[in-house]
């Protein structure tokens, strides 16, 4: 992709997090970094796949670019402004362009209120106008009835959740969504649903999306670029074609043998491509 | 070979369990199982795949006498070992069932309880509920942490579980599933929660356990990927009733039902990355709930 200007530069990013396994009774828990030293670049409309095992750092990393988490040193460039270290009010100009899907849409979705509501709240607070019709708009945009604006996030589908939280994200035209983990929780069926809208999504309003993942099938086939981590480092980064044809690092390779492809295969369990511990 | 021949059972062999017309509904309210067959013989993995709402767990539930207060079983009849477990009064029953069945939950953090050592937490059925000595528990609980690959067994019994990691709970829960040494486990989705490459060590530890004590397992997966790993056989559930049975082996090579045709279309498949995602389509969803609801013809139903 040769854009001239990426969404994201991030360079030497490192992030500790107090480790709360050795927090003492009393005091302050030891830090632990979470992330070693990242750099790489979001191309403007890329969807980039950042997959690797848990503890690897994909969900720190995603939270780090949408700034919910501030980077202990390095640098996080969005749009060429460094904004790994800016406070609240410094933010605030760029809060609106990153936007988060989250795991588990029923806990992200507030139970009181109706879609509509859920979906106009953002707009309100970004102050945009007609916020009530925007949201019947991006209704429309993820395939969901008009009507359902009124109904509560309880009397939804995991899938159609999922889709309200894709809704809510995409109504403010951010130019990146951080979307961590949003298939996971859901059946092959609503998964294959919720790809081919972000993939459609993503190509009509030209959206960077980083898309965290655990699981190699999906990255491969939704994503352009792929990040694979391996504990708290880049293993392998690059367009999803040629690190998935010729994967170099063995953390790759390791993840690529672990997926149970539907096909049967009896040699499967006595395949160890790479070394696991 | 027959639709449903199975490829594991030896013949005139009698299957671990054997489920026979099975329907299970809310009290007073929807079915959720509608004449589910199905057997598992001595030394198979059936998965009972389908989507959310189709009833595997269920099904799973049922055998193991835990279907939830408001759930009861409408008609049809469970066979473990050959005792017909609705014709035995309940503590016969939970007898039977504690010495012969097994569950593998899908959440290790909640299927443990937080603030007891795991050790006894293996132990306690096998002294409490069947009746072996202490010391002989203990032994065996060890036995089985080592033989699923934990390094430290006797530190492992003396923590708490949120010492340890996902991966590793999930172990100690296939031990403590297969401590009891029994004829039939329910392993209800045990590899969700977990990342790919601890999933395939998680499917390999089961297999591996399973194989060499002949035991039957009922595996419940939504995930097409891992019943073609895991199984020798196969039963397709759209809500509550049975699409189709099949040896795994044929189910992917020459699958009958459209539903599983559309469930395989919908897995992502690594190798054919440029394939579009085909969801199941909704007229075919449409479809079949009107053919579920139009062969409702049998009673039992509550209300």
């Amino acid at each position: 992709m040769a854009e001239a200007e990426p969404l994201f530069r991030v360079s030497d990013l490192r992030l500790s997090l107090p480790d709360m396994t050795r927090k003492p009774l009393f005091g302050r828990a030891p830090a632990v970094e979470i992330l070693k030293g990242l750099s790489f670049e979001l191309p403007v409309g890329a969807i980039v796949g950042v997959v690797g095992e848990s503890g690897s750092g994909k969900s720190t990393l995603g939270r780090a670019l949408v700034r919910l988490l501030e980077p202990t040193s390095g640098r996080i460039e969005f749009r060429g402004v460094d904004i790994g270290h800016l406070d609240e009010a410094g933010l605030r100009p760029s809060r609106r362009d990153l936007q988060m899907i989250f795991q588990d849409p029923m806990s992200s979705l507030n139970p009181r209120h109706t879609v509509e509501r859920i979906i106009a709240a953002p707009m309100e607070r970004f102050g945009l106008d007609r916020p009530r019709q925007r949201a019947r708009e991006a209704l429309q945009r993820v395939g969901l009835p008009a009507e359902f604006g009124g109904r509560y996030p309880h009397e939804l589908s995991g899938g159609q959740r999922q889709r309200v939280g894709i809704a809510r994200a995409v109504a403010l035209e951010p130019a990146f969504i951080l979307a961590d983990e949003i298939v996971s929780g859901l059946d092959v069926s609503s998964q294959a649903q919720v790809l081919a809208l972000l993939q459609r999504l993503a190509a009509d309003l030209r959206l960077t999306i980083a898309f965290i993942s655990h699981d190699l099938a999906v990255i491969r086939s939704l994503c352009s670029h792929v990040i694979v981590l391996d504990g708290g480092l880049i293993a392998e980064a690059g367009p999803c074609a040629s690190v998935f044809d010729q994967p170099q690092s063995l953390m790759t390779r390791a993840l690529i043998d672990a997926i149970p492809l539907p096909e049967v295969d009896p040699g499967w369990f006595d395949s160890h491509r790479a070394l696991l511990a | 070979m027959m639709p449903d021949s199975n490829p594991v059972a030896a013949p005139g062999a009698s299957p671990t369990l054997a489920i026979d017309g099975l329907g299970v509904a809310v009290r007073r309210g929807p079915r959720l199982l509608r004449d589910v067959t199905l057997n598992v013989n001595p030394g198979e993995v059936r998965a009972l795949v389908g989507e959310s709402g189709a009833g595997k767990s269920m099904i799973g539930k049922a055998v193991l006498g835990v279907l939830p207060r408001s759930i009861e079983v409408t008609s049809g009849r469970i066979e473990l070992l050959g005792h017909d477990l609705g014709q035995l009064a309940p503590a016969r029953r939970r007898q039977v069932v504690a010495a012969a069945a097994s569950l593998i939950p899908q959440d290790p953090m909640t299927a443990l309880n937080p603030s007891r050592r795991i050790g006894g937490q293996i132990t306690d059925r096998l002294v409490l509920r069947l009746g072996w000595s202490a010391d002989a528990a203990r032994r065996r609980a060890l036995e089985l942490l080592e033989r699923v690959h934990i390094r430290d067994p006797l530190r492992v019994m003396a923590s708490y579980p949120h010492e340890l990691s996902g991966g590793m709970r999930q172990r100690v829960l296939i031990a403590a599933a297969f401590a009891p040494r029994p004829q039939l486990i329910v392993a209800d989705e045990p590899t969700t929660a977990l990342d790919v490459t601890v999933q395939k060590q998680i499917l390999r530890l089961i297999r591996e356990l399973q194989a060499e004590a002949k035991t039957a397992v009922l595996f419940v997966t939504h995930d097409m990927g891992v019943v073609a790993k895991i199984s020798q056989t196969v039963t397709v559930l759209f809500a509550g009733k049975v699409m189709e049975s099949a040896p795994t082996e044929q189910l992917f090579s020459d699958p009958r039902h459209p539903y599983t045709r559309a469930l395989i279309a919908a897995t992502p498949r690594y190798t054919h990355p440029h394939e579009p995602l085909r969801p199941v389509p909704p007229e075919l969803i449409a479809q079949l709930w009107r053919e579920v609801e139009s062969t409702n013809g049998e009673g039992g139903e509550h209300g």
